[in-house]
């Protein structure tokens, strides 16, 4: 690591990496007449302070108002100060400016037109391997206390850094030549074997997996936390650290480890971690694109549908932070989307007001399309909403030009279409049998084959009877899975035929089993009832 | 058989120390890893989660990948249908992996989750030496065939199960319908009765005064 960055300063110009116009005369002359304003000045020495002295009551306003105030009013398009000019204002206090740095590079990441250039990149990954080793390498917990939701925004950025690095990395084309000797000799930096280090080390460190096991059983956790697993930050980094696995493995397609990790954390209970909006979402959103790549509809649906309803039900409360809010808003989109999918392949009852979102947002036309066959509705609604997938090992340097940043979300496209399309003759048969409580299989084979358009009206009804009775057993097939119901570890379950419509088949006749939905008034009227209070009360506010 | 079904038993720990935390990702652990697959293969013995870490080792570590290996990974996962274990092995594998015999047997994967059993003993003859050093491969095929059998009839015609088993003869299909506990009715065969489980549900509100209290008391 001191190589590097000896290397790095002996080499090059730091001026040429300047992140400020990309021009270094510009930069120069920039850097001659910039200083930092007053106001700036005074927020970071403030902001020191309370890091010094663990003022986390104090930290939770800086990080959720002041910075991203303070960023919207300065900083909108442009870095915040540099490092050395951060420094000299703050004097000698290294964690603080570990501190800075971390959010210093996560404002480039997310706002800087062009993106973090490379010398970026690694230098960030360098200040995270300097936070880690501060936190991790101690022999008694550090004296940092932060906020939860700084705690969650860390970990979930360094994997999306790391996403973002593999993404630049399989980008092969439009790279200089001095970008690809940098990469061929740093090729261990944002390494997939680091990340994962790094979140084995948090939850090792904080024995959170234990902590988790007690808790669900209902003891004490601190009886097993350990002097490390005790102190808040080392706890919810664990905890973080687990979901950020979720979301890793979830990048990787590896959706049995996925779940795994999550053992002993039920995603839908309140519990004393489960209590950053963000981190909850994002679990649910991981979990539930794993049951469904996994084939287990009813999982996935219950997991989305739960979410979706505890975002409808505090939307309030997300309004006022809007950094939150976009990505908040963005991963509910995801999941309407990839509820739809479930609901067209499993149809299933589920909580009256998220079927209203579905049929009011566009959704409901998509759904249509995706039910009538249409194999590209489908591929457009899982492309648009499933994760970035990467590639954990970038394309060696020398392979030819071209853009392999794509290649990890085709390979997964194509497994899900797979999918679709074993399962394409399903809705037909399913609009059939829902007209009927007992059908002959012939009857029904001659529907088809009548429907079909490739037979010209000539077709032999023995032959019909044959690929019907394949389709019909398929239908079973996969429209029974392994739905979970109790135990620690998500991947526990039992086979279920969770869908609306089942059916037998007794020798030539098939009995069909429909679920028939009563109109539900409740919710209609108590909905009605509070509109109407809402427009008593106004009324009554109305002075004239 | 006893002596070679405790390798399969005794390599399970080793294993499973092999497969925690951090130690997962350890390349110096894949050929004791590999050396269980075959012993699965052998012994007719079934790890998922081993099997799922040799493959992202392959994933992590391009250059020690073993096409053997995973061929047998694969064959081992359909013998789990109907899990689908495949599915999360194929989620494991890149476009640089797809060899003659892998893209085979994702075809055969792809007829068995249609259900189009003919088709897969058709093909399956003409493939002997594939599934030749999967012990009992065939009969967990067969296993599959009776499950999606077992959910779906009530009587099934004797032929037709006889079909589905891959053209069986009569004593095979008696040994399937003992193992099952199926019943024989001359040239039925009788399944389960599965009215008891598949019936039409009804769901109906039931909205009781207790849910409408808090409501009605603040419209007063």
């Amino acid at each position: 690591m001191d190589n590097y960055e000896q290397g790095y300063n002996n080499d090059n110009n730091y001026d040429d990496y300047g992140a400020h116009t990309g021009d270094p005369n510009l930069d120069n002359e920039y850097r001659h007449y910039y200083s930092i304003p007053d106001f700036v000045n005074n927020f970071l020495s403030y902001f020191r302070n309370c890091v010094k002295e663990g003022l986390v009551f104090e930290l939770q306003t800086l990080y959720e108002q002041s910075w991203p105030k303070i960023t919207e009013d300065y900083f909108e398009k442009t870095p915040w100060p540099e490092e050395s000019d951060v420094a000299a204002l703050v004097g000698s206090d290294p964690i603080f400016m570990i501190l800075y740095k971390e959010l210093y590079f996560r404002h480039i990441y997310a706002r800087i037109q062009g993106g973090p250039t490379l010398e970026q990149r690694f230098r960030s990954f360098f200040n995270y391997c300097d936070l880690f080793n501060y936190i991790l390498s101690a022999e008694e917990p550090v004296p940092l206390e932060l906020p939860d939701l700084w705690l969650w925004e860390l970990i979930d950025e360094f994997i999306y850094q790391f996403q973002s690095f593999a993404q630049y990395r399989a980008r092969l084309q439009k790279k200089t030549e001095d970008e690809i000797k940098d990469l061929n000799a740093n090729n261990r930096l944002w390494n997939v074997l680091c990340v994962l280090n790094v979140l084995h080390s948090l939850v090792d460190k904080s024995h959170i997996k234990e902590q988790l096991e007690v808790y669900a059983s209902g003891g004490d956790p601190d009886s097993v936390s350990g002097d490390f697993g005790k102190h808040s930050l080392y706890k919810m980094l664990g905890y973080f650290s687990l979901v950020g696995l979720l979301r890793l493995h979830s990048l990787l397609g590896d959706y049995y480890q996925a779940i795994k990790v999550l053992e002993n954390i039920e995603v839908h209970k309140k519990s004393q971690y489960a209590h950053i909006p963000a981190c909850q979402i994002s679990t649910s959103y991981y979990v539930g694109f794993a049951y469904m790549m996994m084939r287990r509809y009813s999982d996935a649906i219950r997991t989305f549908s739960s979410i979706l309803l505890y975002i409808q039900r505090t939307k309030q409360m997300f309004v006022s932070k809007s950094y939150q809010h976009d990505q908040i808003n963005k991963q509910t989109d995801q999941m309407y989307h990839l509820l739809a999918i479930c609901l067209v392949l499993h149809p299933q009852c589920i909580d009256e007001s998220i079927q209203q979102t579905l049929r009011e947002k566009n959704y409901h036309e998509k759904m249509y399309k995706m039910q009538c066959g249409d194999l590209q509705e489908f591929e457009y609604c899982f492309t648009s909403a499933c994760p970035k997938f990467v590639s954990p090992c970038p394309p060696s340097t020398e392979s030819p030009e071209g853009d392999y940043s794509k290649n990890a979300i085709k390979r997964q496209t194509i497994i899900f279409m797979d999918e679709v399309k074993q399962q394409k003759m399903l809705p037909t048969i399913r609009s059939y049998l829902k007209l009927y409580t007992t059908l002959p299989l012939s009857k029904l084979a001659t529907f088809m084959a009548q429907n079909s358009r490739h037979n010209d009206g000539k077709w032999d009804l023995d032959k019909e009877m044959q690929s019907l009775i394949i389709h019909l057993l398929c239908f079973k097939h996969k429209m029974k899975n392994v739905v979970w119901s109790k135990g620690a570890s998500g991947l526990e379950g039992k086979f279920q035929s969770g869908s609306e419509l089942d059916f037998y088949i007794d020798d030539d006749m098939i009995h069909i089993a429909d679920t028939k939905v009563a109109h539900r008034y409740g919710d209609f009227f108590i909905r009605k009832i509070l509109k109407f209070e809402e427009l008593n009360r106004k009324l009554h506010q109305i002075k004239i | 058989m006893s002596e070679t079904i405790l390798m399969a038993e005794a390599m399970k720990q080793t294993v499973a120390s092999m497969l925690r935390g951090i130690e997962r990702y350890n390349p110096d652990n894949l050929p004791t890893l590999e050396r269980y697959v075959e012993i699965q293969s052998l012994e007719n013995a079934y790890d998922l989660e081993a099997n799922l870490a040799i493959l992202k080792l392959y994933q992590f570590n391009p250059h020690l990948f073993n096409e053997d290996i995973t061929c047998q990974i694969l064959l081992k996962a359909l013998t789990n249908l109907p899990h689908t274990d495949f599915i999360m092995c194929k989620c494991l594998l890149n476009e640089t992996q797809m060899s003659d015999e892998i893209i085979q047997i994702i075809y055969l994967a792809d007829i068995l989750e249609q259900c189009e059993f003919q088709l897969f003993w058709t093909r399956i003859h003409i493939l002997p030496e594939l599934i030749q050093r999967i012990t009992g491969f065939l009969d967990s095929i067969r296993k599959f065939v009776c499950h999606v059998v077992g959910i779906t009839y009530q009587t099934i015609e004797r032929s037709n199960l006889a079909q589905l088993l891959g053209d069986v003869d009569d004593s095979t299909v008696n040994a399937w319908v003992k193992k099952y506990g199926w019943k024989n009715q001359g040239n039925l065969i009788f399944i389960a009765n599965q009215d008891e489980n598949i019936k039409t549900k009804n769901i109906n509100e039931k909205i009781d005064f207790e849910n409408v209290g808090a409501i009605m008391a603040s419209c007063h």
